[in-house]
C-alpha cells in the first residue's frame, strides 16, 4: 500500500506533529481563562439555560502508529455551568470501542474547573487517577471521570484524544447541543488516499466550511522480526484541511410527533468512498446500490445463508405447507408460524446477530435474524421472498443517493406473488400477515433483490391510512336513562393494542374500563369482539351500554359520547420542526337517536364543515332531528401525515374546531 | 433445539437423548414439571408460578459463606417473563460461582440448556460514576407459552455483614407451589431472623457440628393487583437473617441490637472527618459570633452551593465513606461522603451533630424494622439535636430546604450513629394541616366561550414536594409548555407563570398563572355550559367488582381549599346548577359548592384527605367517597340566554 522511501530524520517528524497541535486554530485556548470569561456571554437567545457551551472544539486527522495509520479524534470543550441542573455536564463519559487486539484508545486527558473567588481565576484540576474505566459490555469499555470543585457559576474545560485502529470510521460532528454553543467547530484533515462523502444536515443555516490544502508525510516503521533491524516507509500525500463551523447556535428542543431529533439538528457524518493510493489502483469503497446489495447478499453476517440450500429448514418448512397450494396460503403458513415461535430480543440492527441455523434452533434473534429465516423458510417453499432494509422513525431518514449501510437498521421480509407484493415482519407477534408497523413508516427503504438492482421502495406515512368507523344506535329506557348500541371497527393500530388490552384483562375487564370515558355512570354490557385472533385485519367490537340519567327534567347529551375528541393534541403555540405524524387519519362517527318517550328536542348543535386548506383534510358534523329521531354523523378525515412548520398554526385550529365542536350538547326537554 | 420438531417425534428424541445422556432435570429421579400439573387455584391471577424452589446459606464462618439457589418457575404468558430471567449482581464481596439453567416447553420436555456464553455479563454501575457493582443477566428468550425455566445458582459472600431474604412471592402475580429456605451455620453460631408473615417457627436440627433452620411455604397462590394496598414487602411472607457478630474485610463487629450496629458504623468511619486546616478556617469565618441556629443555616447553605451528589462505590464504600478532605478538595461526594463532611463541618462550628442511616424512598417508610436489628438501609443523612428542636440536614440535595424532610426520608425510623452507638429515632412527619394546598381562581368568559383564568396557589409541605423539583430543575420555558401538557382545559395557552418557594423548615410555594383557554364554555344555541371546579378535579375513580383483599394504604394526608370565582356575560340564567355536595368518611371529608349571583359564578370546594392502613372491609366506603368527589368535580352548569 505505502511507496517506500528513504528513512526519515528526526526533525521532520517533530516539525509534523508541531503543525499536528497548531491545527486547531480557534480563539477559545485551552487554560486561558480571565476574569472577563465570567461575565454573561452576548449569547442572550436562550438565556433560562442550565449552561452555555462557550467552545465545542474537535478534529480528525491520521497519525502514524509505527508500522499504520490510526485516526486520532480530538475534543476540546468549554463549558459555563450556569446553575446545578447542569452539574451533569462536568461528568465526561467516553465510549471505547475494543475487538480482539484492536482498540480505541483514550488518551491526553485534561480537565480543569475555574471559578472566580475575589476577582481572581482559581483553577482547579482533575487528578488523572480519577478516570474509572467501566466495562460496560464485551466490546466497549466507558472511560469516566468528573471535574472537581464545580459550583454554579463554574467554566470546566477538558480535552481528550482518542486514537482508532478504524481508520474508516472517521467520526461525525453535532454542531446542536443539549446547551446552547457559541462556537462548534470540527476540523478534518483528510489525505489524499483516502475519498470521503461528507454527509452534511444543517437545519437552520449556521454551518459555515473552509478547505486548504497542506502536504503531509507518514513514516511508517516495520519489524520484520524482533531482531532484524527495523524497515522505514514514508508516504507522503496531499491533505485537505477541512474546517467546519457554526457560531451561536441555538438548544436541540424536543417536540411531539418528530420521527428523530437527529433528522432536525445541525451535524455532519461521513462515509468513506474510495482508497487512492499511489500505485494502486483506485478501489472504490462505497459502491452502487447494485454492488451495494451484492456484497450484502455475500455478507457473513447478512444474506451468506439465503442462497444456501439450508435443508435443515426441509422438514418444518414441508410440513408447514403440506396440503397447501395457493403461495398465499404457504406464505401466510410461514410467516404466523415464525412470528408465534420466535422471540425478538432486539428491534434495532441491519445485521444477524448469530448464523440462521442458529437462530432457528434457539428460536430467537434480533428482527434481521427472524426475518432472513423467515425469508430463507420462504425460499425454501419455492416463494419469492427477498429483504427490504430500511431506517425506523426513531432512527433517521436514509440516504437515496449513497448506500450506506449505518444508515439502515431493520429488515423486513417482501414476498413476491405473481404482480403483488407483501410486505411481512415476523418479529412483532402482534402483526398480521402483510402489515407493517408504523416505526416502519420513515420514507425510502430498498428492496434487495438477488442479481438485480436494488428497487426503491417509499413507505410514507403519508400512505398509511388508519381507518375507524363508529355506529351508535341509542334509545330511551326507564326514568330517563338512555339505552344504547355500540359498534366500533378501531383502526388497525388500535385494534393492536386493543387486542393485548384485551388478553391481559379479559374482554369483559377490559371493556369496563371504558364505562368512564362516557362521563355519566354508564353499565357496559354484553361484549362482543371479532376477529381477535385474526392479526390481519382490525377487530370489531360491540356492546351493549346503559347511560343513568344525569340532571333531572333536561337531558344534556353529547352525540358523541365517549368518541369525542377532549383536548387538543397540538399544545404548543409555535412550532420549530415539521409535525410527523406516523400515518393519515380518517375517523367516521354515525349516531342514530330514537328521542325517548315524553321528550323533544329543545336545542341542537348547528351543523358545520370545516376544511384544512383547500384538500388537507376536512373535518364534517352533520346533525339532523325530526319528531322521533336525531341523526348524526361527525367524520375527521386528514390527507397527509406530515405537516411544515408554517402549517402548523392552521392544523391546530383546525383542531381547536373539532374540539370545540365536538363538545357541543343536544338538549333534550320533558314534555309538560 | 426439539422444538420444532413435531410433538410426538421430539417426545421419542427427547425422552433418549434424557435416558442417554442424562441432560435432563438436574434434581435426579425428581419429575420434570409439565405446566398442566399447576392446579388451578395457583393459576389465578399469577403470570408464573413458583414450581419448587430450595435455597440454602451455609455460613461456614463469619468470613465465607455460601448460598446454593435452586429453582423451577413456570411462566404461564408474556407477562410473566420477567420471572424467567436470572438476573444478580456481584462485587468484591459476592460472587457468583456458578449458573446453570434448563428451559422446558409445556409438557416439561427439555428444550435446551443454558449455555454459559449466553450469560451476560454488565456494568451494575448504573448512575454511579464508579461502582464494584456488576450484573449477571441470562434469559432463554422462549416465547411459547406456558414453559418451564430451571436454575441453579451457587454464590459466595466473603462476609456475613448481610445475609440473603427470603421472598418466596417476590411479586403478587407469582404463585408458590413450594419453596424451601434452609440456613446452616456452625454450632456455637448464633443465627438473627425475622420472619413476615410466616406462620410458625423454623424446623432446627443438629447435624454432628452443624445446626440447620428450615423455612417452608406450600401453595402460596397469587393475589390480584389491588389499587391503593399496602406495599407488597409488608404483605409477603419472608424470612429477614442477620448476624450476631459478622465480618466484612479487615472489619469485626457485632448487630444484636441498634446500639452495636450503630457503633460498628461509627468505627468503621471514625477519624474521617478531619477538614483540613484551610476548610477549618473558612468554617470559623463562616460562623464564629454566630447563635446555633444561624450557624446550622449557614453551613448548610454552603455545603449545597459548594457541593454536588457524585456516587464513587468501590470495595467496602457501600458503608466506609470517603473522608473530609476527599470532599473538601473535590467539592463532590456520595451521601456518606456529604454527610460526613457536614458533620465535620458543624463539629468545627461546635454544633453537636450526627450521621444518620437511613431505608428512603417514597412509600418505603416501614421498611426499618424497630425489633430487628440489620443493615437495612440505603441512604444517609445530618441530624443536629438541638435543645429545643433537632434539625435534619439532606445533605445530597441542594436545593431543598434546610430542616425539611420530605416524602424520601421523613416520617420514619432512622438510625443516629455517634460515638455511643446506635439510636433508633423518627424523622418529622407532616400533619394535614401543614400538607395544605390553597388555591384561589378567578376566571371570565366570554361570549364565544373563551375564558381568561387568573390561578393564585398556596402549597406547603408534601404538596410542596413535586413542585419544588420542577422549579429546580427546569427552565421557565420548560415550565410553561409542562404546564400545557397538563391538559387543564381542551385547548389553552399558557400566558405568564411566577412562583416564589419559602425555604423554612415547613417550606411553601406561592404561584401565579395565567391562561387563556378556549371553547372552555360550550355554547350550542342558547344555552352555556361550564364546568365551575376549574383546576382541581381528582382523577381517581375506583371499581368495586370483586371482593377486596388487601387492606387499603392511603399514603397521604392533605388538605385542599379551592375558591373560584367566574364571570360570565351578562344575559344568562342558571338552568342547571349542581346541589352542593357534603362528604363524610373515614379516609376525609370532601364538600363542594355553586352559587351565582348575577353573573359571577362562586364555586368553593375543600378536601380533607386522612392518610393511613384501613381494613379491606372499609373499601366500598372508600370507592364511595372517592366515586363521588369524581362525579362533584365533573358536575356542570347549564345557563340559557334570555
Amino acid at each position: 500500500m505505502c511507496s517506500r522511501s528513504i528513512v526519515f530524520p528526526l526533525h521532520l517528524i517533530v516539525g509534523c506533529l508541531i503543525s499536528c497541535t497548531a491545527f486547531s486554530q480557534s480563539k477559545v485556548k485551552f487554560g486561558k481563562i480571565t476574569p472577563e470569561d465570567f461575565k454573561p456571554t452576548s449569547f442572550e437567545k436562550d438565556t433560562s439555560a442550565h449552561a452555555v457551551v462557550i467552545a465545542d472544539v474537535g478534529s480528525s486527522e491520521y497519525e502514524v502508529d509505527r508500522d499504520d495509520l490510526n485516526l486520532v479524534f480530538r475534543q476540546y470543550r468549554r463549558i459555563r455551568i450556569i446553575d446545578k441542573n447542569a452539574y451533569d455536564e462536568a461528568t465526561i463519559r467516553v465510549g471505547l470501542y475494543h475487538v480482539g487486539s484492536a482498540e480505541e484508545k483514550l488518551q491526553n486527558v485534561k480537565a480543569v474547573a475555574y471559578n472566580l473567588v475575589d476577582g481572581k481565576v482559581v483553577e482547579t484540576k482533575m487528578d488523572s487517577k480519577s478516570i474509572f474505566n467501566d466495562k460496560a459490555s464485551k466490546t466497549v469499555n466507558i472511560k469516566k471521570f468528573t471535574i472537581p470543585d464545580v459550583k454554579e457559576g463554574t467554566i470546566v474545560e477538558y480535552s481528550y484524544s482518542v486514537s482508532s485502529p478504524w481508520q474508516y470510521q472517521l467520526r461525525g460532528w453535532n454542531f446542536q447541543d443539549e446547551y446552547p454553543v457559541l462556537l462548534s467547530e470540527y476540523r478534518v484533515e483528510i489525505p489524499e488516499f483516502y475519498d470521503f462523502v461528507f454527509l452534511k444536515q444543517d437545519v437552520n443555516g449556521l454551518l459555515k466550511h473552509k478547505a486548504d490544502i497542506d502536504r503531509k508525510t507518514f513514516n511508517l516503521t516495520y519489524e520484520s522480526s524482533p531482531t532484524a533491524a527495523a524497515e522505514h516507509y514514508s508516504l507522503s500525500a496531499n491533505t485537505v484541511k477541512n474546517v467546519w463551523w457554526a457560531e451561536n447556535v441555538p438548544a436541540v428542543r424536543e417536540e411531539s410527533y418528530t420521527t428523530s431529533l437527529s433528522n432536525h439538528t445541525t451535524r455532519i457524518e461521513f462515509q468513506i468512498a474510495a482508497l487512492k493510493f499511489p500505485n494502486s489502483p483506485v478501489k472504490p469503497m462505497i459502491s452502487s446500490w447494485e454492488k451495494f446489495s451484492e456484497e450484502l447478499y455475500k455478507h457473513e453476517d447478512f444474506g451468506v445463508d439465503l442462497s444456501k440450500n439450508n435443508a435443515y429448514l426441509g422438514d418444518v418448512v414441508d410440513g408447514l405447507v403440506a396440503g397447501l397450494k395457493e403461495d398465499t396460503a404457504k406464505a401466510r403458513r410461514i410467516y404466523n408460524y415464525v412470528r408465534m415461535n420466535f422471540t425478538c430480543t432486539d428491534h434495532d440492527g441491519l445485521y444477524l446477530s448469530k448464523p440462521l441455523k442458529t437462530v432457528f434452533t434457539s428460536h430467537n434473534g434480533n428482527e434481521t435474524d427472524i426475518n432472513l429465516l423467515l425469508i430463507a423458510m420462504l425460499r425454501r417453499a419455492k416463494l419469492k421472498a427477498d429483504p427490504l432494509i430500511l431506517s425506523t422513525r426513531d432512527h433517521g431518514v436514509t440516504n437515496e443517493m449513497y448506500p450506506l449501510a449505518a444508515r439502515f437498521n431493520y429488515t423486513v421480509a417482501t414476498l413476491t406473488v405473481d404482480t403483488l407484493s407483501y410486505f411481512l415482519d415476523a418479529s412483532l407477534p402482534y402483526l398480521g400477515f402483510g402489515r407493517l408497523s408504523s416505526s416502519c413508516y420513515n420514507g425510502h427503504a430498498r428492496l434487495l433483490l438477488e442479481g438485480t438492482t436494488p428497487a426503491p421502495v417509499y413507505l410514507n406515512p403519508d400512505d398509511l391510512l388508519e381507518q375507524k368507523t363508529t355506529y351508535v344506535m341509542v334509545m330511551g329506557g326507564e326514568g330517563g336513562s338512555l339505552k344504547g348500541s355500540y359498534q366500533q371497527v378501531p383502526t388497525y393500530f388500535e385494534s393492536c393494542s386493543m387486542r393485548a388490552g384485551i388478553k391481559d384483562k379479559g374482554k369483559d375487564n377490559y371493556f369496563k374500563g371504558h364505562e368512564k370515558d362516557f362521563g355519566a355512570e354508564t353499565v357496559i354490557s354484553g361484549v362482543e369482539v371479532e376477529d381477535l385472533n385474526d392479526n390481519e385485519v382490525p377487530i370489531k367490537v360491540k356492546y351493549d351500554f346503559e347511560i343513568k340519567p344525569d340532571e333531572a327534567g333536561m337531558l344534556y347529551i353529547n352525540p358523541l359520547f365517549k368518541e369525542a375528541t377532549l383536548k387538543n393534541p397540538f399544545l404548543s403555540e409555535t412550532r420549530f420542526y415539521p409535525v410527523e405524524m406516523s400515518y393519515v387519519i380518517d375517523e367516521t362517527y354515525t349516531l342514530n337517536l330514537t328521542i325517548p318517550e315524553g321528550y323533544t328536542v329543545e336545542e341542537l348543535p348547528k351543523s358545520s364543515v370545516v376544511k384544512l386548506n383547500e384538500s388537507d383534510g376536512f373535518f364534517q358534523y352533520l346533525i339532523q332531528a325530526n319528531e322521533t329521531a336525531i341523526q348524526f354523523r361527525s367524520r375527521i378525515k386528514l390527507s397527509r401525515a406530515v405537516f411544515a412548520p408554517d402549517e402548523y398554526t392552521e392544523l391546530r385550529r383546525f383542531y381547536d374546531m373539532i374540539v370545540k365542536k365536538q363538545s357541543e350538547q343536544i338538549v333534550l326537554k320533558r314534555k309538560s | 433445539m426439539f422444538s420444532f420438531l413435531t410433538k410426538k417425534y421430539a417426545y421419542a428424541v427427547c425422552y433418549c437423548v434424557c435416558v442417554l445422556l442424562s441432560i435432563g432435570p438436574a434434581f435426579a429421579g425428581d419429575p420434570i414439571y409439565p405446566a398442566m400439573l399447576i392446579p388451578d387455584s395457583l393459576k389465578k391471577h399469577a403470570h408464573a408460578v413458583t414450581r419448587k424452589e430450595e435455597i440454602t446459606v451455609k455460613i461456614n464462618d463469619p468470613g465465607d459463606v455460601r448460598v446454593t439457589k435452586h429453582y423451577v418457575v413456570t411462566i404461564l404468558d408474556a407477562e410473566g417473563e420477567k420471572f424467567a430471567r436470572f438476573v444478580d449482581s456481584y462485587d468484591k464481596l459476592k460472587e457468583i460461582r456458578s449458573v446453570k439453567g434448563t428451559l422446558y416447553d409445556a409438557l416439561g420436555l427439555p428444550v435446551k440448556k443454558l449455555k454459559q456464553s449466553d450469560i451476560q455479563d454488565l456494568s451494575g454501575a448504573g448512575a454511579d460514576l464508579m461502582s464494584d457493582d456488576r450484573i449477571k443477566h441470562h434469559l432463554f428468550f422462549h416465547n411459547l407459552y406456558p414453559h418451564t425455566v430451571e436454575y441453579e445458582v451457587e454464590i459466595r459472600y466473603n462476609h456475613s455483614f448481610y445475609l440473603p431474604e427470603w421472598q418466596p412471592q417476590s411479586e403478587e402475580s407469582k404463585a408458590v407451589e413450594q419453596s424451601k429456605l434452609t440456613v446452616i451455620t456452625p454450632k456455637d453460631y448464633v443465627l438473627r431472623y425475622k420472619t413476615l408473615n410466616y406462620k410458625g417457627e423454623p424446623v432446627q436440627g443438629n447435624d454432628g457440628s452443624d445446626r440447620s433452620y428450615t423455612w417452608e411455604v406450600k401453595n402460596l397462590p397469587a393475589v390480584p393487583d389491588e389499587p391503593l394496598s399496602p406495599h407488597w414487602d409488608t404483605r409477603a411472607t419472608a424470612v429477614l437473617l442477620a448476624p450476631a457478630s459478622f465480618e466484612m474485610a479487615q472489619y469485626k463487629g457485632t448487630m444484636n441490637t441498634w446500639e452495636e450496629f450503630g457503633k460498628f458504623t461509627y468505627v468503621l468511619n471514625q477519624g474521617r472527618d478531619v477538614l483540613p486546616d484551610n476548610m477549618k478556617q473558612t468554617v470559623h469565618q463562616l460562623t464564629d459570633g454566630l447563635t446555633r441556629e444561624q450557624k446550622i443555616t449557614k453551613l448548610y447553605e454552603y455545603l449545597q452551593q459548594h457541593t454536588r451528589y457524585i456516587s464513587v462505590q468501590l470495595g467496602i464504600g457501600g458503608w466506609q465513606t470517603f473522608d473530609a478532605t476527599y470532599v473538601a478538595s473535590k467539592g463532590y461526594g456520595d451521601c456518606k461522603a456529604l454527610s460526613n463532611y457536614m458533620c465535620a463541618m458543624l463539629k468545627e462550628a461546635g454544633v453537636k451533630a450526627s450521621c444518620v442511616l437511613v431505608y428512603a424512598g417514597e412509600d418505603r417508610s416501614d421498611v426499618t424494622l424497630a425489633d430487628f436489628p440489620s443493615q437495612r438501609f440505603n441512604h444517609m443523612i445530618v441530624c443536629a439535636p438541638g435543645e429545643k428542636d433537632t434539625t435534619w440536614l439532606e445533605c445530597t440535595n441542594s436545593t431543598v430546604a434546610m430542616g425539611y424532610m420530605g416524602e424520601f426520608t421523613g416520617n420514619r425510623a432512622v438510625l443516629i450513629i455517634d460515638e455511643k452507638g446506635g439510636q433508633l429515632v423518627r424523622t418529622p412527619a407532616y400533619s394535614m394541616e401543614q400538607n395544605v394546598q390553597i388555591r384561589n381562581v378567578v376566571a371570565k368568559v366570554e361570549e364565544s366561550g373563551e375564558m381568561t383564568v387568573k390561578v393564585n396557589s398556596r402549597y406547603s409541605a408534601l404538596q410542596t414536594d413535586g413542585l419544588h423539583g420542577a422549579l429546580n430543575s427546569l427552565t421557565k420555558e420548560k415550565l410553561m409548555e409542562g404546564l400545557k401538557q397538563v391538559g387543564f382545559f381542551p385547548s389553552y395557552e399558557v400566558k405568564s407563570y411566577d412562583w416564589k418557594e419559602t425555604k423554612s423548615v415547613l417550606p411553601y410555594i406561592d404561584e401565579q398563572i395565567e391562561i387563556t383557554a378556549r371553547n372552555y364554555a360550550t355554547i350550542t344555541g342558547k344555552r352555556m355550559f361550564i364546568e365551575p371546579n376549574l383546576m382541581n378535579k381528582t382523577s381517581r375513580r375506583l371499581s368495586v367488582d370483586s371482593v377486596r383483599i388487601a387492606d387499603i394504604y392511603l399514603s397521604h394526608s392533605y388538605r385542599d381549599i379551592d375558591t373560584v370565582t367566574i364571570t360570565i356575560p351578562e344575559g344568562y340564567t342558571p338552568e342547571a346548577i349542581p346541589p352542593a355536595t357534603a362528604l363524610q368518611s373515614p379516609f376525609g371529608v370532601y364538600s363542594s359548592k355553586v352559587t351565582i349571583a348575577g353573573n359571577v359564578i362562586t364555586y368553593t370546594r375543600s378536601i380533607d384527605h386522612k392518610g393511613g392502613t384501613y381494613p379491606a372491609s372499609s373499601y366500598g366506603e372508600l370507592a364511595k367517597f372517592y366515586n363521588s368527589m369524581y362525579k362533584a368535580d365533573r358536575s356542570r352548569i347549564v345557563l340559557v340566554k334570555k
